[in-house]
């Protein structure tokens, strides 16, 4: 059955807020997305039924929040595709996921290696590797991909035996374009790179299969699949997870402790140092069941749509300059180059249209494109072709008011 | 010399507005009043650091009195500095260093235009004219 919006609307209760009067319209989803009911339940009845510190057994609501807080890590596992759950280790996020790799690795980087990174990455799958390259006198490198993210032949020649990190993001969270995977995992694998990819924008709208990808670490924020914030993802292969060194220590990461030396734990508790954010988990798991009720395909297809519908609305507008492909993406990343965009987010703000102005935390991008800010229009399940279309009317709007 | 409205018309026209849309029109409207910098005169040295939006204010003597110039590369910035300006225009460097320039804009009725990232640049901006 196709997808709609219909019927699934109402699974997101703050989708009714009003503000003067406008009914909200939520197009600010590469932020972070709103969470269904069935993830609030979900952190509710841990609170209610089952909280108690996990792996520290002992007692019946210990052992409930324990098998919670696993089962959760199976339902991530499988909703990755990731084989073993030891493979899913619980960060705060995509940028904590992608630190603990970069910190991990260092102890086998030398001066001169290379860490090949895309010009597509938010700073996050950016700074990290600059500051790991100053540390250890390594190369930072940059595969200078488009803005429509095709491979081209010449790309090959960046991926060098010196590259022993390749890190990419797997669609772009300014412009909404995917990158070459692939091609670019079919590169790296060849000079035996680390390979990670960014999957932030990618959870919540692709089916991701890390076996078929083949890639050593793949990192995710729950925030933006309509699970809790502070919690988020760092997959891993067994052997590329065993090299990373700790980049945190204490409880719950080891095995045993004397003052002489600690003996760490096994895969994944090695890497969870602390209590670990229980409830975020938890609701993340949530939202993974969530996703997996939908038929994915088709709710792809849906958003996709959306995009398109703004795409074709205004492409043809010689005052909007879009960055964004012309189909295939769920954003709209576009610019005005007469008026500001913090401006068009006002006037869009006024009429309870929620949207990004700014660099997206990719000044590199922003530099490349040649604009200083965009605005993004980013879409998630529950958003309807009215509100793709009242975007554009009110963008419109909004550039007759402001253009000089 | 730009000539500005006075901060009491302002703050009425303002506070007469209900919704946020309203204020985004007003604020446009304001805009208009601004006389805009010279591209010379929006050098590093006259810009307005912690702005998410580009903002450059001069100050000038005369008779020992202040006279500020500024603009912005956005429009409601440029009607956010009309406002701010009419509390400070032509008054003597100790009369504005006396004024509580935070609690005087709020008179302004600015609510969610002042709110967030903005805020800080609008301090900076109340900061440099005291300075
Ligand atoms: C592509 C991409 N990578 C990384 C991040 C950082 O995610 P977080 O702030 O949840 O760690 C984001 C969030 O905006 C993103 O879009």
């Amino acid at each position: 059955m196709a997808f709609s919006s219909n019927n699934i609307r109402s699974d997101f209760p703050i989708l009714k807020v009003t503000t003067d009067d406008h009914p909200i319209v939520y197009l600010d989803n590469a932020a972070t997305t709103q969470k269904p009911l069935a993830v609030l339940q979900s952190i509710q009845d841990y609170y209610l039924y089952s909280n108690a510190n996990v792996h520290r057994g002992a007692h019946f609501l210990s052992d409930r929040a324990t098998s919670a807080f696993e089962n959760a890590r199976d339902t991530v596992a499988n909703f990755l595709n990731a084989g073993q759950n030891s493979h899913v280790i619980w960060t705060k996020g995509t940028t904590e996921s992608i630190n603990l790799v970069a910190y991990g690795l260092e102890h086998l980087i030398e001066t001169d290696d290379e860490i090949l990174i895309t010009s597509l990455e938010h700073h996050a799958n950016l700074v990290p590797w600059q500051q790991l390259a100053f540390r250890t006198g390594a190369r930072l490198r940059v595969l200078p991909l488009t803005s429509t993210g095709e491979w081209e032949p010449e790309y090959a020649s960046y991926f060098t035996d010196k590259t022993k990190i390749f890190a990419s993001t797997h669609i772009s969270n300014a412009i909404g374009v995917a990158t070459p995977l692939a091609d670019m995992l079919n590169e790296a694998k060849k000079v035996g790179a680390y390979t990670l990819i960014d999957g932030a924008q990618a959870v919540a709208h692709y089916e991701v299969d890390v076996e078929t990808l083949d890639c050593d670490f793949y990192v995710f924020s729950g925030h933006k699949m309509y699970g809790p914030t502070g919690i988020g993802v760092l997959y891993g292969k067994s052997a590329a997870l065993e090299i990373l060194l700790p980049y945190q220590t204490g409880g719950e990461m080891v095995r045993h402790v004397a003052y002489q030396a600690t003996e760490f734990n096994v895969l994944p508790y090695r890497l969870e140092a602390g209590t670990p954010h229980i409830e975020g988990a938890i609701g993340l798991a949530a939202a993974c069941d969530y996703l997996t009720k939908q038929d994915r395909p088709e709710l792809l297809k849906w958003e996709q749509n959306l995009a398109k519908t703004v795409y074709d609305e205004l492409y043809l507008d010689p005052r909007i300059e879009i960055y964004s492909p012309s189909s295939n993406t769920t954003l709209v990343s576009l610019s005005v180059p007469d008026v500001h965009t913090l401006d068009l987010n006002s006037y869009l703000d006024s009429k309870g249209i929620g949207v990004r102005a700014g660099s997206h935390c990719a000044h590199p991008l922003m530099e490349q494109l040649g604009v200083g800010s965009t605005l993004r229009a980013s879409f998630a399940c529950y958003n309807t072709k009215e509100e793709a279309e009242r975007f554009c009317e009110v963008l419109l709007e909004a550039i007759d008011l402001l253009a000089d | 010399m730009t000539h500005l409205l006075d901060s009491q018309t302002i703050q009425s026209r303002l506070q007469a507005c209900t919704s946020k849309e309203a204020t985004f029109k007003e604020l446009v409207a304001l805009s208009n009043q601004l006389e805009r910098l010279t591209d010379e005169d929006k050098s590093e040295e006259h810009k307005v650091k912690g702005c998410e939006s580009a903002v450059w204010l001069i100050e000038e003597h005369i008779d020992g009195m202040c006279h500020f110039k500024a603009d912005s590369d956005a429009k409601l910035m440029r009607g956010v500095l009309v406002a701010v300006l009419s509390l400070v225009q032509g008054k003597s460097k100790a009369d504005i260093q006396a004024m509580d320039l935070v609690q005087e804009l709020t008179q302004f009725n600015l609510g969610s235009y002042l709110t967030s990232s903005r805020t800080n640049g609008v301090l900076g901006i109340l900061k440099k004219l005291s300075s």
